[in-house]
């Protein structure tokens, strides 16, 4: 039911170390979000394509529909920060309406294509890191990165539930699409009610019985699971340590702001 | 009643509701408000995730304390978080006929208690970024700060508050839940507009900017989780009273 998570498994970069694989997003994120550069962006955006759709094997257009995904919100919100509402009209564009105008400058149309570009290529790194990762290797490396056991366990343990409960729950969809559970509103309000609290009694159960099984075998407050290891390879580092590098020349470089915009 | 002599006012009405109904077309799916990944300012990023930490710590303790004394609580918060998570990532139906998701952040306060939330939220929404692709991780900090903070903080207390005042069980559950979601949604309008304020008028007009613009996603769903969280609350009441007693639910009205 999660694509993300089948897809992750079919990778083919999916073998290739997690802690290397989360490194380069998140490196990269910082480095496109402090510099907020316009070329480091479109390169990692590049980059984290190429890797995910040529190196990864996951289908392209897949990829453009995910990416494609957080484009409302992007339209939205850049639309408010573009858009100003005033009496005078700025420089670059103005629309009147009534006595005041829908209006905003140079500076606000470079900031906007500047947001658009670093948070697509930000989210085509997190992207990059959930195509091609399996939850679970997130998991190992949040653990070396020294995480309370507590939470790591949680986690772990959400991560497995999610996927009984999500089989739980398309079963009880199905079933209730097929009486017209959902026919209208009043009704499908009645039925995910129905849904919810058949979905929270079976998971406390479920609970209830897997807590019991795992004390039959000697549980004692902690999981040990044996981890695949897949140890970092120097060619893969080298090749990282190279990107971010010219990510960061890319960066460093005199952005084309206005004068006077600092950011 | 001329139809050459539409004031100003008039004018700037059709205007606004012509850029409601865009926004209306152009929501084939309304999601809960979560800031994408890249759209804060690294120090945004930093302070809003430093703001969440006493919180998260308390969150943490207080659950590593419930555990010590019941090792199953480990395993019923699991669960816990994965009803959640799975609650938030089914599609409800919506007014509008476009489809949105609920936030659960009602819902999580009203079942579990607010500190334990803080928790079970992080997971859920590192979870909502990693394989549903709402979300980022850099800006984790300010939306656990919104949604499982703040939103199931006022729900809560809320929530606490229409019960000590013994007004009808139903009323409350629905404003708390209500309220909590819009809380959410203002607090995340407020997180953006202080990264980008406004050229004009500075934070408080590009609040208002936000908190328009997305406005007609946001309130109809605000109300649609408010009855479901009822619906829901209600349903659990009379089917699932063991189980809710299980989590503790209903410490406190023995």
């Amino acid at each position: 039911m999660l694509e993300i998570d089948k897809l992750c498994y079919t990778s083919r970069l999916r073998y290739v170390n997690a802690g290397e694989k989360c490194f380069f997003s998140l490196a990269s994120v910082i480095l496109c979000i402090v510099s907020r550069s316009i070329p480091a962006a479109l390169l990692l955006l590049l980059a984290s394509t190429y890797l995910t759709v040529q190196r990864g094997g996951i289908f392209l257009g897949r990829w453009l529909k995910y990416l494609t995904l957080p484009l409302f919100f992007l339209l939205l919100s850049t639309g408010a920060i573009l858009i100003n509402i005033s009496q005078v009209p700025l420089d670059a564009f103005a629309l009147p309406v009534g006595s005041l105008y829908l209006t905003g400058s140079r500076e606000g149309v470079f900031q906007a294509v500047q947001l658009i570009l670093t948070a697509l290529a930000c989210v085509s790194a997190l992207f990059f890191l959930s195509f091609n990762t399996p939850m679970t290797d997130i998991l190992a490396v949040l653990e070396s990165c020294r995480l309370p056991r507590l939470l790591i366990e949680l986690m772990m343990l959400t991560y497995r539930f999610i996927f009984l409960l999500l089989e739980n729950a398309s079963s009880m969809l199905l079933s209730q699409n097929a009486r017209l559970g959902n026919k209208d509103l009043r009704t499908s309000l009645k039925s995910r009610g129905l849904l919810a609290s058949m979905l929270f009694i079976r998971a406390m159960r479920q609970a209830g019985s897997l807590y019991d099984a795992m004390e039959s075998r000697c549980y004692d407050g902690q999981i040990r699971v044996l981890r695949e290891h897949q140890p970092p390879r120097r060619g893969e580092i080298l090749c990282i340590a190279a990107f971010e590098l010219l990510l960061l020349l890319l960066a460093l470089l005199p952005s084309a702001a206005p004068a006077g915009w600092i950011m | 009643m001329t139809r050459t002599s539409m004031t100003h006012r008039e004018k700037l009405l059709v205007a606004l509701s012509g850029i409601f109904a865009l926004s209306f077309a152009a929501a084939p799916q309304a999601k809960a408000m979560h800031i994408m990944e890249g759209y804060l300012p690294g120090g945004f990023c930093i302070a809003w995730g430093l703001l969440c930490l006493p919180f998260l710590l308390a969150g943490f303790f207080s659950i590593r304390k419930t555990i010590q004394e019941n090792r199953k609580a480990l395993i019923l918060l699991a669960m816990s978080g994965a009803f959640i998570f799975v609650i938030s990532s089914l599609k409800i139906p919506s007014v509008t006929g476009s489809c949105s998701h609920m936030t659960g952040t009602g819902l999580g306060a009203i079942l579990f208690s607010p500190s334990c939330v803080s928790i079970l939220g992080i997971i859920v929404l590192l979870f909502q970024a990693i394989l549903l692709a709402h979300g980022g991780l850099t800006t984790l900090g300010a939306n656990t700060f919104s949604m499982a903070i703040a939103g199931p903080f006022l729900a809560w207390g809320l929530y606490a508050l229409l019960k000590r005042l013994k007004v009808n069980r139903r009323v409350s559950i629905f404003l708390a839940a209500a309220l909590g979601d819009l809380f959410t949604y203002c607090v995340t309008s407020l997180q953006l507009a202080l990264a980008y304020p406004s050229q004009e008028g500075g934070i408080a007009a590009s609040a208002v900017k936000f908190l328009g613009v997305f406005a007609p996603t946001q309130l109809p769903l605000a109300i649609i989780e408010g009855i479901l969280t009822v619906v829901i609350v209600i349903a659990l009441e009379s089917y699932a009273e063991p189980e809710l007693k299980l989590i503790g639910y209903y410490k406190e009205a023995k």
